[in-house]
């Protein structure tokens, strides 16, 4: 394919280096025959802007700039740096230096990986955009409350009891604090993306009265919605004489809001919701083994059937809202089910070398590493080569680990990490049996993806565009 | 507005003497002052000298292209001299200087169009054909037809 070359030329006062900077630059291009696009920043303003796209199917790019010149858009891209005098006495150079830098994203398969998840969030739209937006600021209070709890718990599980000892202050900090948070920021944030700033205090007001009045994560994801539409609403349609329009959303949109949601949590969506959510709980709660391994199933293969997509991410949320209520089991089958895949890829190019092409064995250890972690998409890069070999050996897999986990009675105070909380005592229940059911079936997963898969040299014209799928 | 709007016949000065960078800036910042285009003479001729301390102008080939935003500067304007004798302009490709446009540019200016105008110079300014004109025109009236 063609090398596309991008670049972009300014200087601090922008009047002419600028310009001829870019010039220089595109008429060495012309006469190397390389195609290319320069944008120039002066005091014009920025003229040929490169898109989104264009930046991420470059090559590589230039940067001659004595300035700012947005250098954080090209995160991830060989960039040729440069000063605009560079530019003009030796655009050439520059070409060819552009040239020869190898493509990073193609290399690098953690960026790749890190690459499929950006343009997730990017595709991400509408409701679930703005669920995701809570989720994503909810899970740290998450992380940093579970492991404070499990740290608690390494003292011996009824530690915190002890006023005034670390155990309750780690708890404290954990268990009252940041799960307490959890909801309210789910919710909040969640209101924050459909309404912006004037959502917020409704969100986070809504998400509170969830928490508090036993709808849990359930209600809090109701309270955002309610919250940002509500706030949403108000900034639409509220129209005010423009010397009193500075009030709106400091004073009006927020009371409004504020008090619409709550008032609607309260006297109208929040019973329902709490007789759900204790349904729910009770449910959880008192599974037989039969209705538990039917649960881990299922919570297994949603976890890789998109690798860190929609479905997986439904699951995940599940799980991590139920650690508010002191369920600690279906976490526990997630993250299992979560670091089975790219563990069992890596196991598979260990065991079946000539299933795989160079390339794909190289990723398999970066993928082991990112399964360790927990990292579901350490698989995309697999999956996305040949899915519909690997996905479902990568569901199977999963779904066996789920529902071993569930069976064992695992639990999991601690919603990632991966194999680093296994080492924090008491983070997990039944340790060892979850230890096993991780084992199992990264197995099996290396099995099934072994057996669907065809040897390399059988398939040589579709390995090529295989290699490439994973590169591009 | 055109090239020439803002190249004024009385700002082009072939083939005058100049012993140095300022004096070469000198006599062009008097041409645009005569023409009305500089009105403050000294703080427009220090904008262009701050300018130059960030970085030279003197962009190769024997061209340099000082310019100064400044208050002191009425209307936007654009001189060109052709020196007989080599200046040292501290060059990026290190080669003395016998070609000199000095851009003027008003602090508070609305509009961009002059500023399109010299982004289109200083583009033309890389290409050889272009430098040659430069060189070989023997009338003002020459030298501005090849700006055109």
């Amino acid at each position: 394919m063609e090398k596309k070359i991008l670049a972009v030329t300014a200087c601090p006062t922008g009047i002419a280096h600028t310009y001829m900077a870019a010039e220089a630059i595109e008429k060495a291009a012309g006469e190397k025959g390389v195609d290319i696009k320069v944008e120039t920043r002066g005091s014009v303003g920025v003229e040929n802007e490169l898109t989104e796209t264009e930046i991420r199917d470059a090559h590589a790019i230039i940067l001659a700039a004595d300035t700012d010149a947005g250098e954080s858009r090209f995160a991830g891209k060989a960039v040729v740096y440069a000063s605009v005098g560079e530019a003009i006495k030796g655009a050439a150079d520059l070409i060819d230096q552009a040239l020869a830098k190898k493509a990073t994203s193609a290399e690098d398969y953690v960026e790749q990986v890190q690459q499929a998840k950006k343009e997730r969030s990017a595709q991400r739209k509408g409701p679930y955009k703005h669920l995701m937006n809570g989720v994503s600021a909810m899970i740290p209070l998450v992380v940093a409350g579970g492991i404070a709890i499990a740290l608690s718990f390494m003292f011996g599980i009824n530690a915190a009891e002890e006023e005034g000892s670390l155990a309750a202050a780690l708890m404290q900090i954990g268990g009252s604090s940041a799960f307490a948070l959890m909801v309210p920021i789910l919710s909040g944030f969640i209101a924050y993306s459909i309404a912006d700033k004037p959502g917020l205090a409704p969100g986070l007001v809504g998400g509170m009265l969830a928490s508090s009045g036993g709808s849990g994560f359930l209600g809090g994801i109701a309270a955002g919605f309610l919250a940002g539409y509500v706030a949403k609403f108000f900034k639409d349609k509220i129209q005010l004489p423009k010397n009193l329009e500075g009030l709106k959303p400091i004073l009006i949109i927020p009371v409004l809001a504020t008090l619409v949601t709550g008032l609607l949590m309260i006297y109208v969506i929040g019973t329902p919701i709490e007789s759900i959510m204790t349904g729910l709980e009770n449910w959880l709660k008192g599974l037989n083994s039969g209705n538990a391994i039917f649960l881990g199933l299922i919570l297994g293969a949603m976890m890789a059937f998109d690798m860190g997509g929609p479905v997986n991410k439904a699951a995940y949320a599940f799980a991590t809202g139920l650690l508010a209520s002191d369920l600690y089991a279906p976490m526990a089958a997630v993250m299992a089910a979560g670091m089975t895949p790219p563990l069992g890829l890596w196991l598979a190019t260990l065991i079946r070398k000539n299933k795989f092409t160079k390339e794909e064995r190289d990723a398999g250890k970066a993928a082991g590493v990112l399964g360790i972690s927990f990292i579901t998409e350490g698989a995309i890069p697999f999956a996305a080569a040949d899915p519909f070999r690997v996905i479902p050996s990568l569901m199977v897999g999963s779904a066996v680990t789920g529902a071993l986990s569930m069976l064992f009675g695992a639990g999991l105070k601690a919603p990632h990490g991966g194999v680093f909380v296994l080492a924090i005592p008491n983070a997990v229940t039944n340790l060892l049996p979850y230890a096993l059911a991780i084992l199992v079936g990264t197995i099996v997963t290396a099995i099934m993806v072994v057996s669907l898969k065809k040897t390399v040299e059988s398939k040589v014209n579709t390995n090529s565009s295989n290699s490439n799928d994973v590169a591009s | 507005m055109a090239l020439t709007d803002l190249l004024k016949t009385e700002h082009v000065l072939l083939d005058i003497e100049a012993v140095s960078k300022e004096a070469c800036i000198d006599q062009l910042t008097s041409a645009m002052e005569q023409t009305g285009v500089v009105h403050d003479a000294d703080a427009y001729k220090r904008a262009v000298l701050k300018r130059e301390e960030e970085g030279t102008t003197g962009i190769g080939f024997g061209v340099a292209i000082p310019h100064g935003k400044s208050s002191g500067v009425s209307q936007p304007g654009l001189a060109f001299a052709r020196v007989t004798s080599d200046v040292d302009w501290e060059s990026l490709d290190g080669t003395p200087v016998r070609h000199v446009f000095l851009i003027a540019v008003p602090e508070e200016q609305a509009g961009n169009e002059h500023l399109q105008i010299l982004s289109q110079l200083s583009r033309k300014l890389m290409h050889e054909d272009f430098r040659e004109k430069l060189q070989s025109a023997t009338t003002i009236e020459e030298l501005i037809g090849a700006l055109e």
